[in-house]
């Protein structure tokens, strides 16, 4: 009897119950992950032929590196736009969230209507910042006209700075009421009897929130970062309904750059290299976040 | 002599200098018969435009002829190409019909299966049937190669549509130069609430150098010489540039937010009464006078040919898709059955005519010269005809995308003051020979 149970014990059922799984998960996620880094050592441009052809080793990469000045320029833009799209996110999530803390029927409402913008297509919302902001007959446009009229005739889309500053506040506008969700679940897991002593000793809202919320809210502001940090890396969407890239190439991010050498370029090995060069910072990125996440578990 | 009679003697007129006429006869006399095909299905891949619509609202009438099934599906235009680059990439054989535009030619040569046997066999005369600067789009070699690789099957050409009204009222004739467009632009910014002219300077698929390449042309400068290497920074280039974007700049004559405008909005700039002239692909005449998306009464939009530089003959900017058939395709020949159908000049001549819609859209030289048709749309595809007959048709090499990206991203930057002319020429010249080089 014994005997059996262990002759059981090492049948692997596990692999044989998980296998359907594994299999998917090669042929959706795998499969095309190494197909696309052999790709990236390959000369593969379509209008030449329609299967990939020599290896080139490096060179791909090289000349992205050593010869390439739209790749680095896109560099720039992606940095740009991290930036400045991060730290806005941030902040607005983190007030609206410090705002909604409180229970109340409102608030309630507030928190459930959250998730409206993030449920929506960023092509949609790209397209849409784009009529709120033409010249003509944006409603966008009109409002900050009539709130600045000094802006009343700024084509906002012709101006490379406004333009980032619209992608920007596009991707905050849809981004930030979650990145909202995120941190009320972290305040409401901060327990409210140190809050409720530090009161009872004297100290003011902001003295409470500096000093006993924020250090204990850090892990999950610092995992909402990081998460942020990766979905810009990734944007493409709304910049290429909101911008196409321009004015000139000022909204041209990687991502874009990457579209651009497979789908306008038919350049496949040089477009799976781009993406990898995209893909390891990402990757350097889910490190960050994987390393936030077990911190916070332990 | 009446208003058609005299569409009639200009289309002939036109017709007598494109081609010597050999109209062919109707292509359901070239089906195979006795049905060998019966019961094949032939599955399409089109980008969505009403004119297709209305063919498939037709295909009762080919499977009647033949037996063979036709199902259509539809993508927008903004996701047709990547859908090609997949059906490229995947060697697949799920559609046996592909539809593509003429620059996208050259880097998809590989996806069509030339027609050239087939056509022979059914004694289809292509050069008969189809303006050149249409017909060369669906051959490979740059459009001058041996191999045909599709039906040429929705084309435009680029006419100046304008506010009849507004014209009318101040005593304008609608500009037979581009000096004159900025002249009368200009006026009308003086007497009415109007923008004079919807320029589109901003950067979507190229949009912005369709006007461009008139103003270069009619210059006497190209996009590249003889060898392959930029041109468009000659002394020519430059000035035809500098004309361009002085419509904007300078003159002032265009809306300001012209600089960001891309096709769409300029038309919607017009269709909104916001102004009053806009020079674009003659497709758009159905938005412009479609109450669902136009504010404008039909009587309220005129048009004409596109203004030229003094003393230049009138050039368009063309855009041609074809439909081909799938190289890898196991229904070949039940596909060229299905193109033999449609290509028919009595197809497209019926949706001309079709009074349920104004797709005005011909390709066929026989219906851009009809009487009817002519006569239905006041003559438009008379101007088509004349502008066609010396057109040069779209760049046609497997760069085009990267070099065309370059130079909107310069007229772009131009747009936004960014940069002055000659710089921004040179610097896109010179990122042109680094492409044209590797």
């Amino acid at each position: 009897m014994r005997a059996e149970s262990s002759q059981l014990r090492r049948l692997p059922v596990h692999w044989v119950l998980l296998a359907p799984a594994l299999l998917f998960v090669a042929a959706m996620a795998l499969f095309p992950l190494g197909y696309s880094l052999l790709l990236s050592f390959r000369e593969w441009k379509l209008a030449r032929r329609s299967s990939p052809g020599d290896f080139v080793g490096f060179s791909n990469y090289i000349n992205l590196l050593t010869d390439d000045p739209e790749f680095f320029e896109a560099l720039r833009v992606t940095g740009v736009f991290i930036t400045a799209d991060v730290l806005l996110t941030l902040v607005v999530a983190l007030g609206a969230a410090l705002l909604l803390q409180k229970t109340g029927r409102l608030n309630t409402l507030a928190r459930t209507m959250l998730i409206l913008p993030f449920v929506m297509s960023p092509a949609l919302i790209g397209i849409s910042f784009r009529f709120f902001l033409n010249a003509e007959y944006g409603v966008v446009h009109h409002l900050i006209g009539l709130l600045i009229p000094a802006m009343k005739d700024t084509v906002w889309l012709a101006d490379a700075t406004l333009s980032m500053a619209a992608i920007v506040a596009s991707d905050v506008w849809h981004w930030a009421p979650y990145m909202t969700l995120v941190i009320l679940g972290g305040l409401a897991s901060i327990p409210t009897e140190t809050q409720e002593a530090a009161r009872i000793d004297g100290a003011s809202g902001f003295q409470v929130f500096r000093d006993i919320t924020w250090p204990q809210l850090l892990p999950v502001v610092a995992v909402v970062a990081v998460l942020k940090t990766v979905f810009a890396l990734k944007a493409f969407d709304t910049i290429y309904t909101l911008t196409n890239g321009g004015p000139g190439n000022s909204t041209k991010t990687l991502a874009y750059f990457v579209y651009e050498q497979g789908f306008s370029y038919y350049d496949m090995g040089y477009a799976a290299a781009a993406a990898y060069l995209l893909t390891a910072a990402l990757l350097v990125m889910a490190g960050f976040y994987l390393r936030l996440a077990f911190a916070k578990n332990r | 002599m009446k208003r058609r009679n005299i569409l009639q003697v200009t289309a002939a007129g036109v017709g007598a200098g494109i081609a010597p006429w050999a109209f062919s006869q109707g292509s359901s006399a070239m089906l195979k018969p006795g049905k060998p095909y019966a019961g094949t299905e032939v599955n399409l891949l089109t980008v969505v435009a009403p004119q297709f619509k209305a063919h498939e609202a037709k295909l009762a009438e080919f499977e009647a002829l033949t037996g063979i099934k036709v199902k259509y599906q539809y993508v927008p235009f903004g996701s047709t190409r990547e859908k090609l680059t997949a059906e490229l990439v995947g060697a697949s054989a799920q559609y046996d019909v592909l539809s593509a535009m003429d620059v996208w030619g050259p880097s998809l040569y590989n996806l069509f299966e030339p027609l050239n046997g087939m056509l022979a066999e059914k004694k289809i005369d292509m050069q008969a049937r189809y303006p050149n600067a249409h017909l060369r789009a669906a051959r490979d070699g740059n459009g001058n190669g041996k191999n045909v690789l599709g039906f040429p099957i929705r084309g435009h050409v680029q006419l100046m549509f304008y506010r009849k009204d507004i014209f009318n009222q101040l005593g304008l004739k609608p500009p037979a130069t581009w000096n004159d467009m900025v002249e009368a632009g200009k006026l009308i910014q003086s007497k009415t609430n109007l923008s004079g002219v919807a320029m589109y300077y901003g950067k979507t698929g190229g949009q912005n150098l369709m006007i461009w390449f008139n103003y270069l042309w009619g210059m006497g400068a190209d996009l590249l010489d003889a060898k392959g290497q930029p041109a468009f920074n000659s002394p020519a280039g430059i000035a035809a540039t500098q004309a361009y974007m002085d419509v904007l700049i300078k003159h002032k004559a265009a809306p300001a937010a012209a600089a960001s405008f891309n096709e769409t909005d300029a038309v919607n700039s017009v269709a909104q009464g916001k102004s009053a002239m806009v020079p674009v692909w003659w497709w758009r005449y159905a938005s412009l006078v479609d109450p669902k998306t136009s504010t404008l009464k039909p009587e309220q939009v005129g048009f004409a040919p596109l203004p030229s530089m003094p003393g230049k003959d009138n050039t368009t900017y063309t855009n041609t898709w074809f439909y081909g058939i799938n190289k890898n395709s196991k229904k070949k020949a039940a596909a060229m059955e299905f193109l033999t159908w449609l290509s028919d000049p009595e197809i497209e001549r019926s949706v001309l005519l079709d009074k349920s819609m104004n797709e005005v859209v011909a390709m066929q030289t026989k219906n851009l010269l009809d009487g009817d048709v002519n006569a239905r749309y006041n003559g438009m595809h008379v101007y088509g005809a004349q502008a066609l007959k010396g057109a040069k048709g779209t760049p046609l090499f497997a760069q085009w995308p990267q070099v065309s990206d370059v130079l909107e991203a310069a007229i772009s930057e131009l747009a936004s003051g960014q940069k002055q002319v000659k710089p921004a020429l040179d610097e896109a010249a010179a990122k042109v020979r680094r492409i044209m080089r590797a």
